[in-house]
């Protein structure tokens, strides 16, 4: 099958269970394609465990879930080694960590300790148990969802661990004739159970290294880092993008380009991108308010920054 | 088979033959045969899709790293090849070049390795060409070709099949230049067209190499035979007819001196053919009865005969290089007297006068060595009265036409004090020079009898006229004489040390015959002041001219011999091909250094003009230099990826869209996408969008895209710009 078709027929398929938020599918499979992780952040009921499921769903590949919980230890996520009886040795058990999609649920519910034993994951594609080194399976991609409504009891994502995301996506409430349609639905099955993989674990592989040949200009090259530049001279910034944000918002772009059926970047692609690449990656100096940095916020100020860039012509 | 399937199977084909012909000619190793021939049979294996072996070779993927020091120690085990293991260049080069080539099958996966495949394969055929000269080349030879055509071909085909299609099939382009084109196919049609093709080049190229002469043969060169006819190398010299002849400054010959000691520097004689009989128009030549000479050693042939009665002395012999256009005629020029003449001939032939011939025109540039022998006048002949001839030599050389009598009356008058011939000779010689005017502009009408007009009524003329008067003077004395035609060089090349002779060198002069010294040069002609070619301006143009022949001399004479030469080369050693391309070079180069040397010489002599213009000149230069630098015009095409000439016409056609629109009020504003002015503007003006966004789009794929596109889009953009300038003006709300 053609890659264009494959990524097509992924979104629609996604698309008949998640109604009416073709954006969102959009972002979620340019995270999978460039090999990254997402994060969504948005009030509960709102279909992020759905779309992370039904993605999984119409991969063909393994999914696991970790319901974050305030008393979940680093052991619970990578795996434990126990003493094996028989073979007289430990024996190294993986946890659920070992799967090709992982659904972190209510990331920001457990504490720092354990956040940071996604870390190594996350990054690295790796995890270490006792001085043991254990490769993650391929494609591997981690979608946590967090809860902004609730502060109590709840642990913020260090810094380090927000800027391995690939995105941040906000999903929102669907429109009242989307809705409708959903409670229209049968109630008696989960509608992510219904669906059929549409592509392998392969495809996605293949997938991804395509992304990766997708053209960026050398004039959008600067025109990406020119936006960059100006989150660090940013009055309205105390923390400015990382050279690992351009590197994300780089490969992002290409694999919107990718998902779009071109085989080069636009100034579009870049444009249209960098809210949901680099708002989670800054933080809003104090003169803009005390407080928490709030989604909408910091995406609006990503968004007056990345209009103050010229595009190139 | 699709398209990329048969280009992998063919660049292999071709690295396969390319191998063969090594293989075959040169000595090679068993283990490195035994290498090579698996690697090439593994990767053909792989490029027909079986898959046991897709997955050996999915095992092999070793890093790029590994392989990258792999070709680093395969270059170092080049030079230890080179210098211990054989110590010789073509096979150490051959060797390297194998290795190279296994290592690159391994790794064929971008296009650029194709394209280091196919650079490796070129020259390990050149290199089998090199070791061998066998008939069995030939078909590996073919093979090669045949492989060639159709690696180019679907090189390109393949290399297209992603870009330039319509806009619909924007959203399958990156898929389609990754993933291997399922649809396109090799056809039948295609299949013969592409061993037509090659087939129809090869058939081509045979017919060329065999009907097209080759670059030296001077055969697009000026036809110069109709001027030549007069200055001496046909039977007749009609007299008034070279005065056209001394006007033309085409390029006859170069005559390359090794030692000029002892000659006249501004006067140096190129002798073509000798005349007895003059009939009171023209002269002709009666004896033309020719003889082959005999050739000893190989490749030199002596002239020296037995043709006038006493044998003539040896003198100082002088060696003269002369690189002959190509001339209608047959005739050999040279100094007199020859001794020996050496080149590249089948035959030389003479006749009693001395003149030498080839056997046939030559329709090419040719180059001989000629050795002349100097004599001076020997002192016995100073003195002596004529000696008595035989009558067939008096009837050759004393001949005079009829009806002459005041020729005789004045014979007498000038001579009449003088006892030996030579005495004769130099007072006619004298009288002629004094008493004449030189001058080319005579009426070319019919005369009934020239000589006699120039003699006693116009005493005007040139060296034809001059050298009839004194030789019909000397016979009336008494005293044998024939015409002489051929060229006098007076143009010396310092640069190149050699005299750059030209059609209006062409000249008559005389040759008296003394009882001791033989045929002796005189020339009663006066010496022309020439326009003065001493300036700079001239020795610019004589070090251009000595720049061509070196041109000549090196590249465009490069033949078969010198093919050996270098291949010889190869083989003994990388020294002596040092020694010959330095050579060559500092040969080449020698006379602009020389030139430059004069001319800073000349400034230093205190030519202040000159200087100051010199200096101007250069301060400009450097000028130039340094805007260029920091202008940077070129640093645009500099850019990564080849820009096309397309990318940069629909930049311009989009910047037209722009201009076009901002006219009426739409102005793009800084930050927006092209995506975000299209949608701009079809808010604002409706009528417009259509073509903006056909513009648009063709514009995305060029600018951003890198694509390639057709000239059909190219219009399209065009047509549509041209449209938006006719559109009524967008309604202001």
């Amino acid at each position: 099958m053609k890659s264009a078709q494959l990524v097509a027929s992924i979104q629609e398929n996604i698309a008949r269970v998640i109604k009416g938020k073709s954006r969102v599918i959009e972002l979620a499979v340019v995270s999978l394609l460039a090999r990254g992780h997402l994060l969504l952040e948005d009030v509960p009921g709102v279909g992020k465990t759905t779309l992370a499921h039904s993605l999984a769903r119409s991969l063909d590949c393994s999914f696991k879930r970790i319901q974050f919980t305030s008393d979940l230890l680093p052991s619970d996520i990578v795996g434990v080694s126990i003493f094996n009886r028989q073979k007289q040795g430990f024996e190294f058990v993986p946890g659920p960590i070992f799967a090709n999609i992982v659904l972190a649920d209510e990331i920001n519910r457990t504490t720092p300790k354990t956040q940071s034993s996604l870390l190594e994951a996350m990054s690295e594609a790796q995890i270490s148990v006792d001085n043991q080194t254990y490769p993650l399976h391929q494609p591997f991609m981690v979608i946590a969802t967090q809860n902004p409504a609730e502060y109590h009891g709840t642990f913020p994502l260090p810094e380090s661990q927000l800027d391995r995301f690939l995105m941040r996506v906000q999903i929102g409430y669907p429109s009242p004739e989307e809705e409708r349609k959903v409670l229209e639905r049968p109630q008696s099955l989960h509608p992510a159970e219904a669906l059929q993989p549409v592509a392998t674990a392969q495809d996605v592989l293949a997938l991804q290294q395509q992304v990766d040949d997708v053209l960026m200009e050398d004039s959008l090259l600067e025109y990406l880092l020119a936006i960059v530049l100006a989150t660090r001279q940013s009055d309205l910034l105390s923390l400015g993008v990382s050279t690992r944000g351009a590197l994300a918002l780089s490969r992002a772009a290409k694999a919107l380009a990718f998902v779009r059926g071109r085989a080069y970047c636009l100034p579009d692609d870049i444009k249209e991108l960098a809210p949901a690449v680099l708002s989670h990656r800054i933080m809003v100096s104090r003169s803009q308010g005390l407080g928490h940095r709030s989604f909408e916020q910091s995406e609006r100020i990503i968004q007056d920054l990345v209009e103050s860039v010229s595009v190139p012509v | 088979m699709p398209f990329n399937q048969a280009l992998r199977l063919s660049s292999v084909l071709l690295a396969a033959a390319a191998f063969i012909g090594l293989g075959l000619g040169a000595n090679l190793p068993e283990w490195l045969l035994l290498l090579t021939g698996i690697s090439l049979i593994l990767t053909l294996l792989r490029t027909l899709d079986i898959d046991r072996f897709q997955r050996v070779f999915d095992r092999m993927r070793l890093s790029a790293m590994v392989w990258n020091i792999l070709t680093v120690i395969a270059f170092a085990g080049f030079w230890a090849d080179l210098l211990w293991i054989s110590a010789e260049l073509l096979p150490a080069g051959v060797h390297f070049l194998l290795i190279l080539m296994v290592i690159k099958l391994f790794n064929l996966d971008q296009r650029r390795d194709y394209l280091h495949l196919y650079a490796i394969s070129l020259m390990a055929i050149l290199g089998s060409a090199a070791s061998t000269t066998d008939l069995w080349y030939l078909p590996v030879f073919l093979a090669y070709l045949l492989m060639g055509v159709w690696t180019l071909l679907l090189y390109q085909l393949t290399k297209e099949s992603g870009t330039g299609h319509s806009p619909a099939s924007m959203t399958e382009n990156a898929a389609v230049a990754l993933q291997p084109g399922r649809r396109e196919q090799i056809t039948p049609e295609l299949f013969w067209l592409a061993n037509g093709l090659a087939v129809g080049a090869l058939c081509l190229t045979v017919l060329i190499f065999f009907t097209i002469p080759r670059v030296s043969a001077g055969f697009g060169q000026k036809g110069s035979g109709e001027g030549l006819r007069t200055s001496g190398f046909s039977e007749t010299v009609d007299l008034g007819m070279i005065g056209p002849i001394k006007r033309d400054p085409g390029i006859v010959m170069r005559v390359e001196l090794s030692d000029r000691t002892g000659l006249q520097l501004d006067r140096f004689y190129l002798r073509g053919m000798a005349y007895d009989r003059y009939d009171g128009k023209s002269w002709t030549t009666r004896l033309a009865h020719r003889r082959a000479l005999v050739e000893s050693p190989a490749g030199t042939f002596s002239v020296r005969h037995i043709s006038s009665r006493s044998p003539r002395p040896v003198g100082q012999l002088i060696r003269q290089t002369i690189l002959l256009e190509a001339l209608d005629t047959a005739v050999l020029f040279a100094a007199p007297h020859p001794e020996s003449i050496s080149g590249q001939f089948l035959a030389i032939q003479s006749d009693p006068t001395g003149a030498i011939y080839l056997p046939f025109p030559t329709s090419s540039r040719i180059e001989y060595t000629v050795h002349s022998s100097v004599t001076p006048v020997a002192p016995a002949d100073l003195q002596s009265q004529p000696a008595v001839y035989t009558e067939v030599f008096k009837q050759h050389f004393l001949q005079i036409p009829e009806s002459s009598e005041r020729l005789g009356v004045l014979a007498r008058e000038i001579t009449q004090s003088k006892s030996s011939a030579y005495e004769k000779a130099q007072a006619v010689e004298a009288y002629l020079t004094k008493n004449y005017r030189y001058s080319l502009d005579i009426p070319s009408s019919v005369q009934t009898n020239p000589l006699e007009e120039f003699l006693f009524e116009r005493k005007t003329g040139y060296c034809e006229h001059y050298a009839t008067a004194m030789v019909m003077l000397l016979r009336a004395a008494g005293v044998p004489a024939r015409l002489v035609t051929g060229f006098l060089a007076t143009e010396w090349n310092e640069y190149g040390n050699y005299y750059l002779v030209r059609q209006r060198d062409a000249h008559a002069w005389v040759e008296i015959h003394l009882p001791n010294s033989g045929w002796v040069t005189m020339d009663p002609t006066p010496a022309v002041s020439e326009p003065s070619g001493d300036s700079q301006w001239f020795a610019l143009s004589r070090v251009m001219d000595t720049l061509r022949l070196r041109w000549n001399r090196f590249f465009v004479q490069y033949n078969a011999a010198d093919q050996l030469a270098v291949v010889r080369g190869l083989k003994e050693g990388t020294a002596v091909v040092r020694d010959r391309a330095w050579n060559s070079l500092s040969l080449l180069l020698a006379p602009a250094g020389d030139f430059a040397g004069k001319t800073l010489s000349y400034i230093v002599g205190g030519n202040v003009r000159l200087a100051a213009g010199f200096l101007s000149f250069v301060v400009l230069g450097v000028g130039l230099v340094i805007w260029l630098m920091q202008r940077k015009p070129w640093s645009r095409w500099r850019r990564s990826g080849p820009v096309i000439r397309e990318h940069i016409v629909i930049g311009q056609i989009y910047r037209g869209v722009l201009k076009q629109i901002e006219r009426h009020g739409i102005a793009k504003p800084r930050n927006a996408t092209p995506q975000e002015f299209l949608l701009l503007v079809q808010q604002q003006w409706a009528a417009a969008a259509e073509f903006v966004a056909t513009i648009t789009e063709l514009y995305c794929r060029g600018r951003f895209g890198k694509m390639i596109l057709t000239q059909q889009e190219i219009d399209l953009a065009y047509h549509s710009l041209k449209q938006l300038t006719q559109l009524d003006p967008p309604a202001h709300t």
